[in-house]
């Protein structure tokens, strides 16, 4: 009676051992693979017009014939544009930013969703989109470390030969300052109305959010 | 630089939003596009092949003919084709390396050829892609030993450099017998003596037949002491003399001394010297024949002579790990079948296995199927596990000898192409290192240019003819400057290339270390003191940092720079001050009301930024 229970249990481990690889196998011989929306439904929820969508598409599929990026893909690409320093850190806070459904990958209409808001929103989207960024928790709130840790990436991004030389306390600085400008009631927190409100008094920011406006 | 994913720069840039709640300075203004986006289709005939691609594609790497403004020349206006007289299946390939940026190599095609192609349309084949890379260096290689083969031929009739000291011309006669005839007659010689000797040795013991008042057999060597010791002397001496020559010439005694043939040869006349010395002293002379043996090591001598001895020699001690499985298995095999041998046979009588070690011999002598029949097996049970030894001896042996076999071969040709591969490694990271190198220098060269641009319109007109001979920069560049441009300003920091940067480290420890350098050097709050003030090396000015509060004591003497000089430099301010004047383009005394924002190209200037918010004042005098 024991012997048979374990010849089955055996039997059954065996099975699923079996099993188990075919699934393996199948899992790998189909990639994961996206297609996008139609160009109408894009050219509907996006600013961008037919052209712009046109080129932005074979940009994309260019670096990334299955459809979606996955992290590495886009640590790898947007750290070609830093050779100095290194972009991992940064990349991965803007992957979670285009990533607005969590799910570990970014298909082109997500990267066309967060391009659009860039290019061609509003002011309030633009800083909703940068608040976003900043609030690596997705809280609502911005603390310092979070502050600390976005600083601390851009910084990296520099790279090591820097003029004037990098010292360890200078994003530490960078976000003091920061938080002095935005924290106005100095609960230690930024929200995104305290974030948004300061951002527009100040000029400076005002006018670089109209940078990139004729990007493409 | 990043042009293989020049799609996503538009990504990139607008991502740069993110930095402008943060950014510490305001930011740059982005690079006109003269040209909005004219992205058609370009055709190119190859030949009467027709291929098309968008005009972005091409212009990915500017600086190769397709990119550039060099295809120009190639334009055909009766047809609107870019025509090109070339091969068109190389083309493919290149025009793929456009659209993927991966270059690949056909393996059909002929390597010079491909080269030819590359060079044509201005492709540096260090990119080609590691899956092709090692296939492309092999034929070179190739290519290259048959080209070098034929130069060989050529040059043997050459003659020899002749400003080589006599050491220097010894130690080439020595390593290479074919440079000159005396070097050819000497390796002869020495050759000739080597074998000599090797025979003397061997011939000595031959059994020459009996002296009249002996009735036993003495061998040649005593027979004819005399002879064989005077054809002794001659090898040694000439051997001596050879060693010493060696000595005199080696480049690094020390390094020749350690080397292994110097070490033979030593071994191979030290015997006979330790032998004049000593006397026909009865307690030393067994030692003394001892030494004799040493005398065979002149065999060894021959590799000098035979490549393939010193190949043999140098795969033997690569070898060493397989060899040493082998012997650590076999000496576990002869260890359990001489233990067993050893109990089974302890019974019989007159067994000759006496112990274990003895039983080693049976062992190994049944193990390697020699089978003496000195020792043999007298019980059942050690016949039973005599039998075993042989057949599992046959196994044990016959496993690893093809492996090493095989290994043998492969590490011969592996040893042969690694060192190359190393070489090149060395040379392709170099070469890679310049280009980024090129790239950080094409960011410093473009802040330069970006801010001559923003100057006023009283430029003078060296700047002006500046201006134009820079104005054709790439949309793709001046936008990728401009993204690392803003990240400089997000970060209060500046990219600068590592001679500076280590330049800068050093002077800030002498710094430290001597306390302020100059009078004039006013402290700054930034702690920048250590970095700014930096003697220029070619002209003695001081530069300083300024901050809001504080005076410019600064004098600069400048020089009428050419372009892309290395200028000295004043501080830095902020850029939302629409007045700038381009300084070192004006030479005279100037009182500028606005920053003067000068930034040079990579090299020993440096660049001091201050970060105020107001204009100063700043008299800079001649």
């Amino acid at each position: 009676m024991d012997a048979k229970r374990v010849e089955t249990i055996s039997a059954r481990v065996d099975a699923a051992v079996s099993s188990s690889d075919s699934v393996e196998d199948e899992l790998e011989l189909s990639a994961v693979r996206h297609r996008p929306e139609g160009l109408e439904q894009l050219e509907a929820q996006t600013r961008f017009s037919r052209k712009e969508l046109q080129i932005l598409y074979r940009g994309f599929k260019n670096e990334c014939p299955s459809g979606v990026v996955n992290e590495e893909t886009f640590k790898d690409i947007y750290s070609q544009f830093f050779p100095q320093g290194d972009a991992s850190t940064y990349a991965h806070f803007l992957f979670n930013a285009f990533d607005t459904d969590h799910n570990g990958s970014v298909s082109f209409e997500d990267f066309v969703m967060g391009l659009s808001i860039l290019l061609r929103g509003t002011i309030q989207e633009k800083l909703n989109w940068a608040f976003n960024l900043y609030d690596i928790n997705k809280d609502g709130y911005i603390t310092k470390e979070e502050m600390l840790d976005i600083m601390k990436a851009i910084y990296d991004m520099m790279g090591k030969c820097t003029y004037p030389v990098l010292k360890e306390e200078t994003p530490r600085q960078h976000v003091e300052v920061f938080f002095q400008k935005m924290d106005k009631n100095k609960d230690g927190v930024v929200t995104i109305d305290e974030f948004i409100d300061c951002c527009q008094n100040d000029e400076n920011i005002m006018r670089s959010m109209h940078l990139f406006e004729n990007v493409l | 630089m990043a042009a293989g994913v020049a799609a996503w720069l538009p990504f990139a840039r607008a991502a740069a939003i993110g930095w402008m709640p943060v950014a510490s300075t305001p930011m740059p203004t982005p690079p006109q596009d003269k040209r909005k986006a004219q992205d058609g289709l370009i055709i190119l005939n190859v030949s009467g092949t027709k291929f098309q691609t968008w005009r972005t594609t091409l212009e990915r790497y500017p600086d190769t003919l397709l990119g550039s403004t060099e295809r120009d020349f190639f334009f055909h206006e009766e047809t609107n084709e870019y025509f090109f007289d070339r091969d068109p299946d190389i083309f493919r390939h290149i025009l793929n390396f456009y659209r993927t940026g991966k270059l690949h190599y056909p393996r059909q095609e002929c390597i010079s050829a491909y080269d030819e192609e590359l060079a044509f349309f201005g492709i540096i084949p260090e990119i080609i892609g590691d899956c092709c890379y090692e296939e492309y260096k092999d034929r070179r290689r190739e290519n290259a030993e048959r080209l070098q083969d034929d130069e060989e031929m050529d040059m043997n009739n050459d003659v020899t450099p002749v400003n080589l000291t006599f050491r220097e011309y010894l130690w080439r006669a020595f390593e290479n017998p074919h440079t000159s005839t005396l070097a050819l007659v000497f390796y002869y010689v020495t050759g000739f003596f080597i074998a000599i000797s090797v025979m003397a040795n061997v011939v000595e013991t031959v059994p020459c037949g009996t002296l009249p008042n002996r009735s036993k057999e003495i061998s040649c060597g005593d027979r004819y002491a005399l002879a064989f010791f005077c054809l002794d002397t001659a090898c040694v001496m000439i051997f001596t003399v050879e060693y010493l020559l060696r000595l005199i010439a080696a480049p690094s005694r020390y390094k020749f001394m350690k080397s292994v043939m110097s070490v033979i040869d030593v071994v191979a006349i030290m015997p006979y010297y330790i032998g004049l010395v000593m006397t026909d002293n009865d307690q030393v002379s067994g030692a003394f024949v001892t030494l004799r043996v040493f005398r065979v090591f002149r065999i060894f001598k021959f590799s000098r002579h035979s490549a393939g001895l010193r190949i043999l020699g140098y795969t033997l001690k690569s070898c060493a790990s397989e060899l040493g499985f082998l012997l650590f298995s076999l000496t576990m095999a002869i260890i359990i079948f001489a233990t067993v041998m050893f109990y089974a046979e302890k019974g019989s009588t007159a067994s000759k296995f006496t112990s274990i070690p003895a039983a080693f011999w049976y062992t190994i002598v049944t193990m390697t199927t020699l089978g003496y029949g000195d020792m043999v097996p007298k019980t059942i049970v050690g016949k039973v596990f005599g039998s075993i030894c042989s057949l599992s001896g046959v196994l044990v042996i016959a496993l690893p000898v093809p492996v090493i076999v095989s290994n043998f071969s492969r590490i011969y040709h592996q040893s042969q192409r690694a060192e190359k591969r190393r070489a090149q490694r060395k040379t392709r990271l170099a070469r890679i290192r310049a280009a980024k190198i090129r790239g950080t220098n094409a960011y410093m060269r473009y802040k330069q240019n970006g801010l001559l641009i923003d100057s006023l319109e009283e430029a003078s007109k060296e700047a002006g003819q500046a201006l134009v001979g820079k104005a054709a920069s790439p949309p793709f560049e001046s936008q990728h400057h401009h993204l690392l441009h803003c990240l400089e300003k997000t970060t209060n920091h500046e990219f600068v290339d590592e001679q500076t940067f280590q330049a800068n480290c050093m002077e800030i420890s002498v710094m430290n270390k001597s306390g302020s350098r100059a009078s004039s050097l006013s402290s700054s709050p930034h702690g920048l003191s250590s970095c700014c003030s930096r003697r220029h090396r070619k002209k003695s000015s001081f530069s300083l940092p300024s901050t809001n509060n504080q005076e410019l004591s600064t004098i600069q003497i400048r020089e009428r720079p050419v372009a892309n000089s290395r200028s000295s430099l004043n501080a830095k301010l902020d850029e939302t001050v629409p007045l700038k004047c381009d300084e070192p383009y004006i030479t005279p005394s100037m009182v500028s009301l606005s920053a003067p924002v000068v930034t040079s190209s990579d090299g020993d200037s440096s660049t001091t930024t201050a970060y105020s918010q107001s204009n100063i004042v700043r008299v800079s005098a001649l």
